[in-house]
C-alpha cells in the first residue's frame, strides 16, 4: 500500500509560506522563529544528527534546521531515548534550532528511486531540501549543510551557490573500541523477551539499582519496582555485591536481577569505610544475610551527563604509553570510571569536565565515553557550583529572550497598571480590606498577605490573598514551559536560581506594601465566638497590601509593644494622630488573626487530628533560614499563625478542586512511616531513658515533646531529626492515580492537602492555581479556560516536580558542605581554635561513631579505628592518643580496649571533643573530617558553656567563603577571564535582582570596614 | 526501533496531515449505463464502487415488501485484491455482513422510503482498495450513486471516521492509523439539518473525550459535504451538455 499523500496541497503551502515577505524562517506549527542576525543556517545530514546531537546541543550553535527526514532516520536506528533527546531540543525555546518537515513539503519531497539505498535517498532529500529553503529565503541567507559523506560533498559540494556542503571536521577521533583482553569481562546482557518472560514468571525481578555511596565498588542495591514487589515474598532491597555481578549497571539504571542461591547470600556491611580505600575494612563480619543477587540484563539506562576529574600528570604516565585512552573519575563516587580518548587530558586536567557515557562492551572493564564540556577550575567556587548544579541535573540558563518579551513591562517610564477589564472581572479589596503580609526581614518574593476585618452582621472574615502568577504566565507559554522544567526556585548557600523572571517574582507578582497586586484570594466567614467557618468564597481579587511587616515586628506588635513601629517604615511619614488610629487597626487585625489561627488549631486537634510538631513547616522555615538570617531559635507565635493560615487556605483548596475535578488534580501526600524505621530512634531513645511512643503521629509528637532532658537540649533536637528521617518524604501525586484513602497527609494529619500559597517559587502551585481557577469557573458554568492536564500527564508532571524538589534539596545540602569544606581549608586545624569543637554522639558502628556538632551544624564519622589498626585510647587526661587495641561494639555504646588494659567508652549522647579538618580530594567533592581529641565535653577556654556562644549562622559562613573568594579573585585579576565565562552563565542572580545587589552592597560595606581596620 | 509516532509534536500526522484534514478525495457518478445510479470514489487510497438499482418490484419473496414504504437492500464486499494481502472473501461473511446491515440503516435513514411502498431499492458497494475508512468511502460512494439513480433523499449522507490520539482527535483516519489500534469513531451525517444517521465506535474512549472526538468526524463530515456537493453540480453540468439543453 503505498503511502497517502497530503489532501489538500494548499494547504501545505499556505504553511510554507507565513514567513512572508521578510526574510523568511519559519517553524512549523509552534512559531519559532530561527533567528535572522546569524551568518548563516546549518542543515545537519541525518548521519550527522544521529552521531553528533550532543555538539547540536550546545547552545552556542545556533540557526539550525533540522529535516524530517534526519528526524526519522534517528528515530528509526537511535531509538526513542535519542529521539526525545532531539524532541526536547526542538521544544526548547532557548535552542535556536527549528525542523522543517520536508516530506511533506511540496517541492521538496523526493520519491526514492528504484535500487537507490535508504541513506543516499535521504542525504539527496536533505540536500534538496536544503536548496529549496535557500531559494525560499530569497537566496539571502547562506546554508550550510553538515555532512559526513565524502562522496556527498563531492557530488554536491559546487551545485548551487550559496548551498555549502562541508564535513563535520571533528577534533577527536572516534575512538574505536579498545579491546583491552579477548576474554570477556562481563557476561553478556539476555535479550528483552527472555528478560520480560523471566519478570512474568517470577524468575527475575525488576528494579532500580542503587549503588552505596560508601562502598561503591562493592556493595549495590536493588530497590523493588513495579509488579515484581507484589507477587514476590521478598520486603528488602537485593545486594549486588562486587562490580562483576552488577553486570556494567550504573546507578540509577533499571535492571533485571536474578536472585543466587540461599548460600551464596551476603549481608551489608556497617563498619565506617572511606571511599577510596577499596576493600580495606572488608575484614569487619558482615550482618546477617539478606538476598544477593546478580544482573542479569538492564531494562533502561538512566545515563546523564557526568562531571568527571581528568588524572593529574604522574598519574597518567603510570598509565601507560597509550595515553590518548585516558581513565577519568567521576565527581560522584557511585559511577565508575569512564574511560575517554582525547588528546588533550594534559590541559584538562586542572578542570572539571561533564563528559556523557557512549557505551558498555562486556569484553570492557570500564564504558566509554567522550568529552562534552569544560565546567570550571577545580576548586573553585564557581566550578564546583557549576559541578552540584550538574550532578542534580539542574540546567539554569538565563531566561531567553522569546521568554522575556511574555513578559509584562514595569519601568519608571513605562508602570504597568492595573487593566480596566481586569478591574472590571476581580473583586476589589484595595478600599475594603486591610491586607498585610508577614514574611522574614528582607524578603522581596511576597507571595503571601492576610487580611481580617469584621463583617456587618459581627461575623468575621478572614482572608487569605495569594499572588495571581497564573495571570501572568499563560499556559504553555514559553515562560511556562520554563518554570515547568525548572519546576521550582533553587535554592544554594550562597545563590539562588529563581523559577520565573525577576520582574515577575520580585516586582509584579510580590505582593508588596503600597502597590495594587493582582491576587487570588480565599475569604471564610466565620462564627464571631466560636471561629466556626460557615462560608467561603474564593476567586480572583485586586489587593493592595498595606503593611510589609517581618515576624519580629508583628510579634512586638501582638505582646504590645508598639515601640517597635519605628522599624515599620509605613508609619514613618505619618501624623500622630492616624497613625495611632492605624496602628490600633493593625494590632487589632494581627491580634484577631492569632487568635483565630489558635482556634482553628485547637478545633483540628480537638477531633483528634493531632499534629506532629510542624514537620512540614519546620521544613519551609529551613529553606528561609537559608537565604535570610534571622529565624531564631525559638519560633514566634507569629510563624505558628502565618504557617496556620496557610495551612488552612492549602487545605481548603485542596478540598475545593478536589471535589470539582475528583480525578485529574495535583495533591500532595505524606504517607505514614514504617514501624521498623522507628527502631533506630526507640533504642536511642531509651539509651537515655525515655520511651517514644510511635503508633500514631499524635503518640509520636507527645513522647517527643516529653523525651526532653533538661541538661542537654541538643538531644531533644537529635531525636526529632530522626523522628524526621524515618518517615518518608511527602510527595506530590495527582488524584486519578490513588485511591481515597492514600490522599492523607501525616505530618499535618488533614485528609487532603496541597500546595497553594507559594506560586512565585513552585511550579505545583501554578498547576494548583490553574486548577482552582477552572473550578470556579465550572461553578459558575462558566466555559473553563484551557486544557487541563489529564491524570496521565499530571501524574508524569507530579514525578518531575518531585524530582526537582529532590534535586533542589540535594544541590542545597552539597553547596552547604562546600561552604564548610571552604571555610575550614584554609585553618590549620591543630593550631586554629574554631577547629575544636564540642559534639554529640548520635549513631555508633562498628569501628566509629556518628557526631553531631551543634555550632556548625555539621553531622559526621569518626573513626575509633584508624587505618593502621589501632583503637582510640583516653589518658587520664582524657586526651585521646592511638594504641594498638581492639573495639566491641554494643547496643548503644561502643567499648575501645588496648592491648595494655586501657579502656575507654562511648554512648550515646555523649559529649565529646572533636578536631574538624577537611579531607581534600581531587576528584570528589572535599570532606569534612572529625577526630576525636578528647571524651569531654569540650570547654572553651574563656569557660563559657558551648551553648551561650552563639551558633555560626549558616549564612554568616557563607558570607566569610564568599569574600576571601572575591578577595582571591582581585589578587590574581589574571585569571579572572574563565571565571569571568562561568560567571554569565551560571551567576544569573547576580546583578539582576535586587536582592543580590543589596547582598554586593554589604559585602562592600564590610570590605571597606575592614580596610579602615587595616589603616 | 521507537514506535511510530501518529502524531508529531509539529502537528503532522504520518501522511502528512494535519489533525483534522481530510485525505485527498475524487468522484465521479454514472460510471456503468446499465445500472440506475452508479458512482466511484476515492478517499486517498481507498477506493470504492457503489451501483444503485431500483425502485423496482420486490424480487424474490413477495412477504418481504413492506406496506408503507420501500425496502432498502445493502450489500457490501470487498475485492480479494483490495488489502495487502490477498484473501478470498466469500459473500456473506461476517464483516460485510455487518457492513450492509451498517450501510441498510444509514439508508433507510436518508431516502424518502415512504414514496415507494411495496417496492424495493438495491445498493451496492464494493471496495476495490481499503486503506482506512472503508464504511465512510461506501457511504459516501452510495450517496452519489442514489442521487444518480434519482431517488428522493432528505438530504446527503456524509461520513467520515474519526480517531483519538494523545489527546487529539484526528479526522479520517488512513489503514496505518487504524492498525495502530486506537479508538476509531465511524460517523454518518445528514449536513443541513446535522442530524446523525449512524455512529459507531467499538473501543474503549473516555466518556470526556467523546465529544471532541464527535466534534472532529461531523467537521469532516460537512467537508465531504462541500466536495460531493461539488461533484454532483458538475455531473449535472455535464449531464445537461450532452442533452444539449
Amino acid at each position: 500500500m503505498g503511502r497517502s499523500r497530503a489532501g489538500s496541497p494548499r494547504e501545505l503551502l499556505a504553511s510554507c509560506c507565513r514567513g512572508g515577505a521578510d526574510i523568511a524562517c519559519f517553524a512549523a506549527s509552534d512559531g519559532k522563529l530561527l533567528s535572522s542576525d546569524v551568518t548563516h543556517y546549518v542543515i545537519p545530514d541525518w548521519k550527522v544528527v544521529q552521531d553528533y546531537l550532543e555538539i547540536l546541543e550546545f547552545p552556542e550553535l545556533k540557526g539550525i534546521i533540522f529535516m524530517q527526514t534526519a528526524c526519522q532516520a534517528v528515530q528509526h536506528q537511535r531509538g526513542r531515548r535519542q529521539y526525545n533527546k532531539l524532541r526536547n531540543l526542538l521544544k526548547d525555546a532557548r535552542h535556536d534550532c527549528i525542523l522543517f518537515a520536508n516530506e511533506f513539503q511540496q517541492c521538496c519531497y523526493l520519491p526514492r528511486e528504484r535500487g537507490e539505498s535508504t541513506e543516499k535517498w535521504q542525504t539527496r532529500s536533505i540536500y534538496n531540501a536544503a536548496v529549496w529553503y535557500y531559494h525560499h529565503c530569497q537566496d539571502r541567507m547562506p546554508i550550510v549543510m553538515v555532512t559526513e559523506d565524502e562522496e556527498a560533498i563531492q557530488q554536491y559540494g559546487s551545485e548551487t551557490e550559496g548551498v555549502f556542503v562541508i564535513s563535520f571536521k571533528s577534533r577527536r577521533e572516534r575512538e574505536n573500541e579498545s579491546q583491552e583482553s579477548h576474554g570477556k569481562e562481563y557476561p553478556e546482557h539476555l535479550p528483552l523477551e527472555v528478560l520480560e518472560a523471566g519478570i512474568k514468571s517470577g524468575r527475575y525481578i525488576q528494579g532500580i539499582l542503587n549503588v552505596n555511596k560508601h562502598r561503591a565498588q562493592m556493595e549495590a542495591f536493588v530497590r523493588l519496582q513495579g509488579a515484581s514487589s507484589k507477587d514476590s515474598d521478598l520486603v528488602s532491597d537485593i545486594l549486588i555485591h562486587g562490580m562483576k555481578a552488577r553486570n556494567r549497571s550504573i546507578h540509577g539504571d533499571v535492571v533485571v536481577v536474578e536472585l543466587l542461591p540461599k548460600n551464596e547470600w551476603k549481608g551489608r556491611t556497617t563498619a565506617l569505610c572511606e571511599n577510596d580505600s577499596d576493600d580495606k575494612a572488608w575484614g569487619e563480619s558482615p550482618t546477617e544475610p539478606m538476598p544477593t543477587g546478580r544482573v542479569v540484563g538492564i531494562l533502561q539506562k538512566n545515563w546523564r551527563d557526568y562531571v568527571v576529574t581528568f588524572p593529574s600528570k604522574e598519574e597518567v604516565q603510570s598509565q601507560g604509553k597509550n595515553a590518548q585512552k585516558i581513565l577519568v573519575t567521576p565527581w560522584d563516587y557511585r559511577i565508575p570510571k569512564i574511560r575517554i580518548s582525547t588528546q588533550q587530558a594534559e590541559a584538562l586536567q586542572d578542570f572539571r569536565v561533564v563528559v556523557r557515557i557512549d557505551s558498555w562492551e562486556s569484553t570492557s572493564v570500564y564504558p566509554n565515553g567522550h568529552f562534552v564540556r569544560v565546567l570550571g577550575r577545580i576548586r573553585d567556587l564557581e566550578g564546583e557550583i557549576a559541578t552540584i548544579l550538574v550532578e542534580n541535573s539542574i540546567s539554569v540558563v538565563p531566561f531567553s529572550e522569546a521568554q522575556m518579551c511574555e513578559m509584562p513591562v514595569n519601568t519608571p517610564e513605562n508602570p504597568w497598571k492595573v487593566s480596566p477589564e481586569e478591574e472590571r472581572e476581580r473583586k476589589d479589596l484595595r478600599r475594603s480590606h486591610l491586607v498585610f503580609s508577614i514574611d522574614p526581614k528582607g524578603c522581596e518574593d511576597v507571595d503571601d498577605t492576610l487580611s481580617v476585618r469584621t463583617l456587618h452582621n459581627g461575623n468575621l472574615e478572614l482572608g487569605v490573598h495569594i499572588a495571581d502568577v497564573t495571570h501572568f504566565v499563560a499556559p504553555n507559554s514559553y515562560i511556562d514551559i520554563e518554570a515547568r522544567t525548572r519546576a521550582t526556585t533553587y535554592y544554594l548557600a550562597d545563590r539562588r536560581y529563581d523559577m520565573l523572571p525577576s520582574i515577575l517574582s520580585a516586582d509584579l507578582c510580590s505582593l508588596l506594601g503600597g502597590v495594587d497586586r493582582y491576587a487570588v484570594s480565599i475569604m471564610w466567614e466565620l462564627d464571631k465566638t466560636s471561629y466556626e467557618i460557615k462560608k467561603v468564597w474564593y476567586g480572583r481579587t485586586i489587593i493592595r497590601s498595606a503593611y510589609k511587616l517581618f515576624y519580629e515586628a508583628a510579634q512586638e506588635l501582638l505582646d504590645g509593644n508598639l515601640s517597635i513601629i519605628d522599624d515599620i517604615p509605613e508609619f514613618r511619614d505619618l501624623d500622630e494622630k492616624s497613625r495611632q488610629a492605624k496602628l490600633e487597626e493593625l494590632v487589632w487585625a494581627i491580634g484577631k488573626l492569632t487568635d483565630i489561627a489558635r482556634h482553628v488549631r485547637a478545633k483540628r486537634d480537638g477531633c483528634g487530628a493531632l499534629e506532629l510538631e510542624g514537620v512540614e513547616v519546620r521544613v519551609q522555615l529551613d529553606e528561609k533560614k537559608n537565604i535570610h538570617d534571622l529565624i531564631p531559635k525559638q519560633p514566634l507565635e507569629v510563624h505558628e499563625t502565618v504557617a496556620e493560615c496557610m495551612i488552612l487556605a492549602n487545605h481548603w483548596v485542596a478540598k475545593k478542586i478536589w471535589e470539582s475535578f475528583p480525578h485529574q488534580v495535583l495533591l500532595r501526600q505524606h504517607p505514614p512511616p514504617h514501624q521498623e524505621f522507628f527502631s533506630e530512634l526507640r533504642e536511642c531513645a531509651k539509651a537515655k531513658g525515655f520511651f517514644i511512643d510511635t503508633r500514631s503521629n499524635k503518640t509520636l509528637a507527645d513522647s517527643l515533646d516529653n523525651a526532653n532532658d533538661p541538661n542537654d537540649p541538643v538531644v531533644n533536637r537529635l531525636l526529632r531529626s530522626m523522628a524526621t528521617q524515618a518517615m518518608s518524604n511527602a510527595l506530590y501525586f495527582s488524584t486519578g492515580a490513588c485511591k481515597e484513602e492514600e490522599f492523607h497527609h501525616y505530618g499535618l494529619a488533614l485528609d487532603k492537602y496541597t500546595h497553594f500559597t507559594s506560586p512565585i517559587r513552585r511550579y505545583s502551585d501554578i498547576v494548583v492555581h490553574r486548577l482552582l481557577m477552572a473550578a470556579i469557573s465550572k461553578e459558575n458554568k462558566m466555559e473553563i479556560k484551557g486544557n487541563l492536564f489529564s491524570n496521565k500527564d499530571l501524574e508524569e508532571l507530579c514525578r518531575h516536580i518531585n524530582n526537582r524538589n529532590r534535586a533542589a534539596q540535594h544541590s542545597q545540602k552539597q553547596s552547604t558542605e562546600l561552604f564548610q569544606c571552604m571555610y575550614f581549608k584554609d585553618k590549620d586545624p591543630d593550631t586554629e581554635e574554631r577547629c575544636v569543637s564540642d559534639g554529640v554522639i548520635y549513631s555508633i558502628r562498628t569501628n566509629g561513631v556518628l557526631v553531631f556538632i551543634p555550632r556548625f551544624g555539621i553531622k559526621g564519622a569518626a573513626y575509633l579505628k584508624n587505618k593502621d589498626g589501632l583503637v582510640i585510647s583516653c589518658g587520664s587526661d582524657s586526651r585521646s592518643e592511638w594504641k594498638p587495641g581492639s573495639l566491641q561494639r554494643f547496643q548503644n555504646k561502643i567499648t575501645s580496649t588496648t592491648t595494655d588494659g586501657e579502656s575507654v567508652t562511648f554512648h550515646l549522647f555523649d559529649h565529646v571533643t572533636v578536631r574538624i579538618s577537611v579531607q581534600a580530594s581531587r576528584c570528589h567533592s572535599d570532606t569534612i573530617r572529625l577526630e576525636i581529641i578528647s571524651n569531654k565535653p569540650y570547654k572553651i577556654p574563656n569557660t563559657e558553656l558551648f551553648h551561650q556562644s552563639p551558633p555560626l549562622l549558616k549564612s554568616e559562613l557563607v558570607k566569610e567563603v564568599t569574600k576571601s573568594v572575591e578577595e582571591a579573585q582581585l589578587a590574581q585579576e589574571v585569571k579572572v577571564d574563565i571565571i569571568q565565562e562561568e560567571y554569565q552563565e551560571y551567576c544569573q542572580t547576580k546583578g539582576r535582582s535586587l536582592y543580590t545587589l543589596l547582598e554586593e552592597i554589604k559585602d562592600l560595606a564590610l570590605l571597606d570596614v575592614s580596610n579602615s581596620y587595616g589603616i | 526501533m521507537a514506535g511510530l509516532e501518529l502524531l508529531s509534536d509539529q502537528g503532522y500526522r504520518v501522511d502528512g496531515r494535519r489533525a483534522g484534514e481530510l485525505r485527498k478525495i475524487q468522484a465521479r457518478m454514472g460510471v456503468f449505463a446499465q445500472a440506475d445510479g452508479s458512482a466511484y470514489i476515492e478517499q486517498g487510497n481507498t477506493k470504492a464502487l457503489a451501483v444503485v438499482y431500483g425502485p423496482h418490484e420486490i424480487r424474490g419473496s413477495r412477504a418481504r415488501a413492506l406496506p408503507d414504504r420501500a425496502l432498502v437492500n445493502c450489500q457490501y464486499s470487498s475485492a480479494t485484491f483490495s488489502t495487502g494481502e490477498r484473501k478470498r472473501r466469500p459473500h456473506g461473511d461476517r464483516k460485510s455482513c455487518e457492513m450492509g446491515l451498517q450501510l441498510r440503516q444509514t439508508f433507510e435513514a436518508a431516502i424518502l422510503t415512504q414514496l415507494h411502498p411495496r417496492s424495493q431499492i438495491d445498493i451496492y458497494v464494493q471496495v476495490l482498495q481499503a486503506d482506512g475508512g472503508t464504511y465512510a468511502a461506501c457511504v459516501n460512494a452510495a450517496t452519489l450513486a442514489v442521487l444518480d439513480a434519482g431517488i428522493p433523499m432528505r438530504d446527503f449522507v456524509c461520513a467520515c471516521s474519526a480517531g483519538f490520539v494523545d489527546g487529539t482527535a484526528l479526522a479520517d483516519l488512513s489503514h496505518v492509523e487504524e492498525a495502530a489500534g486506537g479508538p476509531q469513531l465511524a460517523l454518518a451525517l445528514l449536513p443541513a439539518s446535522g442530524q446523525i444517521a449512524l455512529l459507531e465506535m467499538d473501543a474503549r474512549l473516555h466518556e470526556d473525550h467523546l465529544e471532541q472526538v464527535l466534534e472532529a468526524a461531523a467537521q469532516a463530515a460537512q467537508d465531504v459535504h462541500i466536495l460531493l456537493d461539488r461533484v454532483v453540480r458538475q455531473h449535472v453540468r455535464e449531464a445537461s451538455i450532452l442533452l444539449g439543453d
